[in-house]
């Protein structure tokens, strides 16, 4: 226990204090307002520890460690958690007896996402994998008055709990062939261990790649994202969109790349046909979605799917690091334009008492007449999923094209290619339903300086990534 | 100078968009008045006097500044004499669009002007980039004012045709991307950082087989936009259903920008490859000119006649950049200008037509000959001017390619001059259907006031300059020598 | 290499199960009668007919009390795994113990607070409807 460990870990400290305060503050006064303003105050503080550490730490124990890569994950994370809370708190009021244990719950899932950005060790990342797991199964059922969140819970819960037994029982068969458990000390025996421990490895790697495809909804593992995505309050369904799967992408890649898995020649190829039924079945199926949330639960498939190509060009060590960085830009660049997304998804929610939410494609008709903010907000943040020039987007799919070409990975090129074609047809018509001039009656309430506020910062922070990223590839370059 | 003329052309936009809510009629000064500014920044930077026609002067303006320098991509613009002049078109051409939509767009007008500045900044940028980065930026965000253009301000078909238009463009611009960082890596030496530059990669395409797919996924993008045979099939939707301002922009600026493209990067970037796909290219220019005139003949819509007639009119144009002829080539510099013209011109009169008869459809016109002489008089003569009437922009230009064209194939050739009696097919069946025979019962129109008379006369004055002394359009033309056109004679 | 030596006896477990249970449900489906009377789909209580619906609702506080079972039971499992190492964990995994220890209490508070632990109507404190 020396000083570099606390410092190391006193993002996470702070955040789990905010929990412990949250507990009592909600034990003895039960307030949203205070709930939410610890909740703040907590991802505030780890945000600024973050920042403090910034960029020089490399703190390495057994279980996690914290360096560059880590640390602008959590930043990520902790930025992501704070634009939820500041969505939810009038959402979850109509929809709740009581809000407080929300942004509990909203805590537990970031540090779970924390951890999971910093694991090297298959502990670390089961702990990280269940504290988000099972804090997102409280969220997505957290709306006590209507009936699809639950559904939606009930099918998360079963099939996520699956697909972490899975996952457990590939860790297990990995440990019977290697005996090692860290993702390092798992790479030096698949060294050692030869043909031998072949088969086993073989068997452990198919599963936790199974387990871990759930989790990122990848083709053929994509069956519960639409319902989950419908069915989970919007402010969830976005924290679950970008954080969730953000943080397990990120310890995705860090055990892909420590473990040495990309030696083997049948995981690769089984991740490239992952990543190409990914790319067009996503695509394929978000073409006839006319709710809103389902559309963008595909587009995730297909844009997770855009992502694998990113394990498969780290794979060569020449381009490890344009790969890396590819991925972090592509994360950051994906969490800001889903974000943008659900929040304009919430705002309906605010007015409305029951029933399903209002997120079909006629509920945005003409948005962009009536409540001109929100409207740009969701014109930008389709027109950036589509990857148009000058939206965060597009930098991303360029990287992602880049980190391709090295290879030339041709087969996952045309993919992309295809189903970026696609995908343009469907943000298309979210577009057109924005611009249409039909004298639908206003559905959102009308913005307030709150939804202002964060609706200016999120366009922001979409265009300007988009027209000066060099910043943020600067940030990147230098903590890799 | 260069990006001040982009920055005026967008801060225009933002100026209109914000009086959209106070003053929705102002906004279309404040449009015509940031076309003078541009004007102005684009006269003062004119290619003046023969002294600046020398081969070693090759740049009238050139700029470069860091943007982001992890790829090596630079902001790095420059004009020469073939971006000036079609700077001079698009310019002229937003003067007309504003003119013509001066009292058709009702709905949110602020917004109207600020897309269309938005469209023009976008074509500036496309004419005037020389890193494949930012020209592909400026490429593919041209089209997104564009859309919004034919999808809330256009006819009742917008939607399809809306999609249709950026899905095309969108795929053929990704494949696009696809060639140019392929290119790009290829190029890069290694251990060298990455570069864009249009000078950087001059030269260093790759050849056999890469070099070819590379240049396809460029021909490709540009074959779209141009339009070619084959992938044209987005232009009549999309021309047809905009309102007439935005089919003035598609016609008169879009198109162009895909044979830009040709000149400026496919033919110089990859010689030998553009030499073995010549035949190719030459049989779909030869199959657009016929099939477009065919059918623009069997055509009732107005606009969706005149938009088949653009699909022939540039087949001209991939005739006379792949016939490797300097005469040729330069033909087709000047169908585009000319092309731009009439086509605009034509889209305008139907625009107002549709203002005053609420149709498009031919059927329900005839006889407005006498109700509208002014209106008969100036659509005849840029018929005359598309079917290539001796005298007039097309004409010069037609016959230039062809002649050019004989030299190296005949055969393409003597094809390729059917097109000009199928124009004058079309282009008559056109005024005779509209403008003569009998009256059809129509309540008594408006003739052409005084704001379209002077748009037509200025039009119908510049074909008439291009068509009678078309010298220093020819001049503009080849004063790109090291980079550009001269790089294209075998 | 040995790991899969030492395998061979988990495999064979794992076939044995298999083929017993294949047996036992294949024996019975040859050698059983098959009926199809009045009776034959009803529950197997031990000949005592079942009365009623099986669909009852149990009190939510019996999960709650499970769970709190599971909860502060597993605590348990914790402290003892420091309780063995005592003396090589020394004040620091007194510490960490105590912290652990800690921060259930304060869950125990929390959810006495809000009510986990009353049967019946719940009450909750400090909560105030809203609008």
């Amino acid at each position: 226990m020396n000083s570099g460990m606390w410092q190391a870990l006193s993002p996470l400290l702070a955040l789990s204090g905010g929990t412990v305060v949250l507990m009592l503050q909600i034990a003895f006064h039960r307030n949203p307002r205070w709930s939410v303003a610890i909740t703040q105050l907590s991802l505030l503080l780890g945000a600024g520890l973050l920042l403090w550490l910034w960029p020089g730490s490399d703190y390495q124990s057994l279980l996690l460690r914290v360096d560059g890569y880590a640390l602008l994950l959590n930043l990520l994370f902790i930025l992501a958690a704070a634009v939820t809370c500041w969505l939810s708190p009038a959402y979850i009021a109509l929809r709740s007896e009581q809000s407080g244990e929300f942004f509990l719950l909203l805590l537990l899932a970031t540090i779970g996402a924390m951890i999971l950005a910093q694991a090297v060790h298959v502990a670390s990342l089961l702990l990280g994998l269940e504290l988000l797991g099972v804090a997102l199964y409280a969220l997505i059922a957290y709306p006590d008055r209507s009936l699809l969140p639950l559904e939606a819970a009930v099918k998360y819960l079963v099939l996520s709990g699956a697909a972490s037994a899975t996952l457990l029982f590939g860790f297990a068969l990995a440990y019977a062939g290697t005996g090692q458990l860290a993702f390092t000390g798992l790479s030096e025996s698949l060294a050692l261990a030869g043909s031998g421990a072949y088969t086993l490895v073989m068997a452990a790697s198919v599963m936790i790649i199974c387990g871990l495809a759930f989790k990122l909804s990848l083709v053929p593992f994509h069956m519960w994202t639409p319902d989950v995505y419908q069915g989970a309050p919007s402010p969830v369904t976005g924290f679950l969109a970008t954080v969730s799967k953000g943080a397990v992408f990120a310890v995705f890649l860090r055990a892909f790349l420590e473990t040495g898995a990309y030696q083997f020649p049948i995981i690769l190829n089984s991740l490239a046909a992952i990543a190409v039924a990914s790319m067009l079945v996503g695509n394929l199926l978000a073409l006839r979605q006319d709710n809103v949330k389902r559309l963008l639960a595909y587009s995730s498939i297909a844009h997770m799917g855009y992502l694998l190509i990113v394990l498969l060009v780290c794979s060569d060590p020449a381009n490890h690091d344009l790969a890396v960085e590819a991925a972090l830009f592509y994360l950051v660049a994906y969490t800001v334009t889903t974000l943008a997304a659900f929040a304009v998804l919430t705002w309906p929610g605010y007015e409305q008492y029951q029933g399903p939410e209002h997120t079909e494609l006629k509920h945005l008709s003409g948005l962009l007449w009536h409540h001109p903010l929100a409207g740009l907000l969701m014109l930008v943040a389709m027109l950036s999923l589509a990857g148009i020039p000058l939206t965060a987007g597009f930098v991303g799919k360029f990287y992602l094209f880049s980190a391709a070409v090295t290879g030339p990975h041709w087969l996952l090129l045309g993919s992309l290619v295809v189903g970026s074609g696609i995908g343009i047809y469907y943000y298309l018509r979210v577009v057109y339903y924005l611009l249409r001039r039909d004298d639908n009656h206003a559905l959102l309430p009308n913005a307030g300086w709150h939804e202002s506020c964060l609706a200016v910062v999120l366009l922001a922070a979409v265009l300007g990534l988009g027209i000066a990223p060099q910043s943020l590839i600067g940030w990147i370059q230098s903590i890799l | 100078m260069l990006v001040t003329l982009l920055l005026v052309l967008l801060g225009g936009g933002l100026l209109c968009l914000a009086l959209d809510r106070f003053r929705p009629e102002a906004a279309r000064l404040v449009s015509l008045l940031t076309l003078v500014v541009a004007a102005l920044i684009l006269a003062s930077l004119a290619p003046l006097g023969p002294a600046s026609a020398g081969p070693g002067n090759a740049w009238l303006a050139y700029v470069q500044m860091p943007w982001i320098p992890r790829f090596g991509i630079s902001i790095e613009l420059g004009l020469d004499g073939l971006s000036f002049l079609l700077l001079v078109l698009t310019l002229a051409l937003g003067f007309i669009a504003v003119s013509a939509s001066w009292t058709e767009i009702s709905f949110r007008p602020g917004l109207f002007q600020a897309n269309l500045l938005w469209t023009l900044a976008g074509v500036v940028g496309v004419f005037l980039a020389l890193d494949l980065f930012l020209f592909f930026v400026f490429w593919e965000i041209m089209l997104v004012p564009m859309y919004l253009l034919i999808a809330v301000w256009g006819h009742e078909a917008r939607a399809h045709a809306a999609y249709k238009f950026f899905i095309f463009t969108q795929v053929s611009g990704l494949l696009m991307l696809l060639a140019i960082l392929v290119l790009a890596w290829t190029a890069r030496t290694t251990g060298q950082a990455l570069s864009f530059s249009y000078f950087d990669l001059l030269g260093q395409a790759p050849t056999g087989q890469l070099g070819m797919a590379i240049m396809l996924g460029f021909f490709i993008a540009f074959a779209v936009k141009l339009p070619a045979f084959g992938v044209h099939t987005w232009l009549p939707d999309a021309h047809t259903q905009a309102p007439t301002a935005g089919s003035v922009l598609l016609a008169g600026i879009l198109l162009k920008t895909g044979a830009y493209g040709l000149i400026r990067f496919v033919l110089p970037l990859f010689p030998e490859s553009s030499l073995a796909f010549a035949p190719i290219a030459l049989g779909l220019g030869v199959a657009g000119i016929l099939y477009g005139a065919v059918l623009a003949f069997a055509q009732d819509d107005f606009k969706r006649l005149v938009a088949y007639s653009s699909v022939s009119h540039m087949g001209f144009v991939l005739l006379g950049l792949y016939a490797f002829n300097a005469l040729a080539q330069r033909g087709a510099v000047v169908q585009l200008v000319a092309h731009g013209i009439s086509t605009a011109a034509l889209f305008m009169m139907a625009g107002a037509l549709q203002q005053r008869l609420h149709t498009r459809d031919m059927r329900k016109m005839g006889g407005l000959w006498q109700q509208a002489p002014r209106m008969g008089a100036c659509a005849l003569f840029f018929a005359m001017a598309s079917l290539g009437l001796p005298g007039l922009g097309n004409f010069v230009a037609e016959f230039m390619v062809l002649a050019g064209l004989f030299a190296e194939h005949p055969i393409t050739a003597a094809l390729a001059a059917l097109g000009l009696v199928t124009a004058a097919i079309y282009s008559l069946s056109l005024i005779q259907r509209a403008f003569q025979g009998p009256d059809n019962d129509q309540a008594k129109i408006d003739d052409f006031g005084p704001r379209e008379l002077t748009t037509m006369a200025v039009m119908a004055a510049a074909l008439l300059w291009l068509g009678l002394y078309p010298q220093p359009v020819l001049d503009l033309a080849r004063i790109a020598p090291p980079l550009s056109l001269s790089g294209l004679s075998p | 290499m040995s790991s899969e030596a030492a395998l061979w006896p988990f495999i064979v477990y794992f076939l044995a199960v298999l083929a017993l249970v294949a047996t036992m449900l294949g024996l019975s489906w040859l050698l059983g009668q098959r009926r199809a009377n009045q009776a034959t789909n009803l529950p197997f209580e031990s000949g005592v007919l079942s009365v009623g619906t099986p669909q009852i609702h149990f009190a939510v506080e019996f999960y709650l009390i499970a769970i709190f079972f599971v909860i502060f039971d597993l605590e348990t499992v914790f402290i003892f795994a420091w309780a063995v190492a005592f003396f090589e964990l020394g004040w620091e995994g007194f510490l960490a113990v105590g912290l652990f220890i800690f921060i259930l209490t304060i869950a125990l508070i929390y959810e006495w607070r809000s009510g986990a632990l009353d049967w019946g109507q719940k009450t909750r404190t400090g909560w105030k409807p809203e609008r």
